[in-house]
């Protein structure tokens, strides 16, 4: 009976540990620090505002495709040539390290193995799932017994 | 323990003798011959897609491997009537459990290790590097394996084994979801499948195909994390397993 009480109070306070959630997915625990990691090297945000970085770089240029250049009045303008230009271009101004976060590379970086602040929380998943094992297997044991 | 041993040793013997190991061998080594012989069009990097369909497959393998060799025992066992005279005398119910359970995580390990090793000579006939982080990859796929295993043998004591395969697999799906795709299912109730999804084990924490196939180095803290998760989530799934084992009349 002791082994039992011991085995969910076990698994009750380690459910009630700081941080946990009914479950979770990486982005959506991480700190901002990772999610940010290298990749706000050329622009800023304000405190708590998402990052769209690609869109920051491409529409940026797109949204003013007449920027870098003039027309003569009159003159029709290559509009779809020039927003190629700066699409082209937006990536040209950095460059990133290897192994950072680069453009759509989050669901690369969103796995358990390169996201350290979550091996804490697989490694309390794992002992809660081991203590629920070892009272399933003493509670059916005792169950037959009787 | 020694009696699970012993019996452990039995069963390994019995699922070598079975075709059904070498059947499911072959097609895995088969389709590795198949990714390899893909012909790369001169984009560059062809090692990286070898490897990353490579691990894949032998991931799959082991979802195969894991139905093949333990949907069909406790179902034999019953139907050849072996199993009343086993766990009348020499073995209690656990016992039987362990015993099956670790001879066919041994043959599905050596199986996996083939696969591996047969990965590792296609990209040495491609004249490509075997990465360090090959065999710790194919560890976390064994590992994974057991969980599939585990996952058999608590289906197979209350369902028929063509009812298992299909079971064993959706599970294998839904654990590979992230809890945003796992809500989306159903997301008119949030709240119940977060709380669904809790039980289910996260199998990306087995995955990593991507880094490896990019050159990326993984702490090795890492491994053992994800073999001590894998590990008490095949406990876990052993002692549901039990506990349905324990609840059966076998007359």
């Amino acid at each position: 009976m002791m082994k039992l009480f011991i085995g969910i109070t076990f698994s009750l306070i380690m459910l009630l540990f700081t941080g946990c959630r009914t479950d979770y997915d990486i982005s959506e625990v991480a700190p901002q620090d990772f999610l940010d990691s290298e990749s706000h090297a050329d622009h800023d945000h304000a405190p708590g505002e998402a990052c769209t970085h690609e869109e920051v770089l491409l529409d940026e240029h797109v949204e003013d495709p007449h920027a870098g250049h003039d027309h003569a009045p009159g003159e029709p303008c290559n509009n779809e040539e020039s927003i190629g230009e700066h699409v082209e271009d937006s990536h040209a101004g950095h460059n990133h390290a290897a192994g950072t976060r680069n453009h759509g590379t989050q669901w690369f970086f969103n796995q358990p193995w390169a996201a350290p602040f979550i091996w804490g929380k697989l490694f309390r998943d794992g002992a809660i799932f081991l203590t629920l094992g070892i009272v399933i297997f003493i509670i059916t044991g005792r169950r037959r017994r009787k | 323990m020694k009696a699970v041993f012993i019996f452990a040793l039995m069963t390994l013997r019995m699922l070598f003798r079975r075709r059904t190991l070498w059947g499911i061998l072959l097609v895995i080594l088969l389709a590795l011959g198949a990714i390899s012989s893909v012909p790369n069009f001169d984009v560059s990097n062809q090692g990286r897609f070898i490897l990353d369909f490579g691990l894949f497959g032998i991931e799959i393998g082991a979802l195969l491997l894991a139905l093949g060799l333990a949907a069909n025992l406790y179902p034999r066992d019953r139907e050849t009537r072996t199993l009343m005279p086993l766990i009348a005398v020499p073995l209690s119910r656990w016992q039987y459990l362990l015993g099956r359970f670790f001879g066919a995580a041994l043959v599905q390990a050596a199986a996996l290790l083939v696969t591996c090793l047969g990965l590792m000579l296609i990209l040495l006939f491609h004249g490509l590097s075997i990465p360090n982080d090959l065999l710790p990859a194919t560890l976390l796929i064994i590992v994974e394996g057991w969980f599939l295993l585990s996952t058999v043998f608590f289906f197979s004591f209350f369902t028929s084994p063509p009812l298992n395969w299909p079971l064993t697999t959706m599970l294998f799906v839904l654990s590979q979801m992230s809890v945003a795709e796992f809500v989306n299912v159903l997301p008119s109730a949030p709240g119940l499948m977060r709380a669904v999804r809790m039980i289910l084990p996260h199998a990306d924490v087995f995955h990593i195909k991507d880094p490896i196939a990019h050159g990326f180095e993984i702490e090795p803290v890492y491994f053992l994390i994800a073999i001590f998760y894998g590990l008490c989530y095949s406990i876990f799934m052993l002692s549901l397993a039990l506990a349905v084992f324990r609840g059966r009349d076998l007359k």
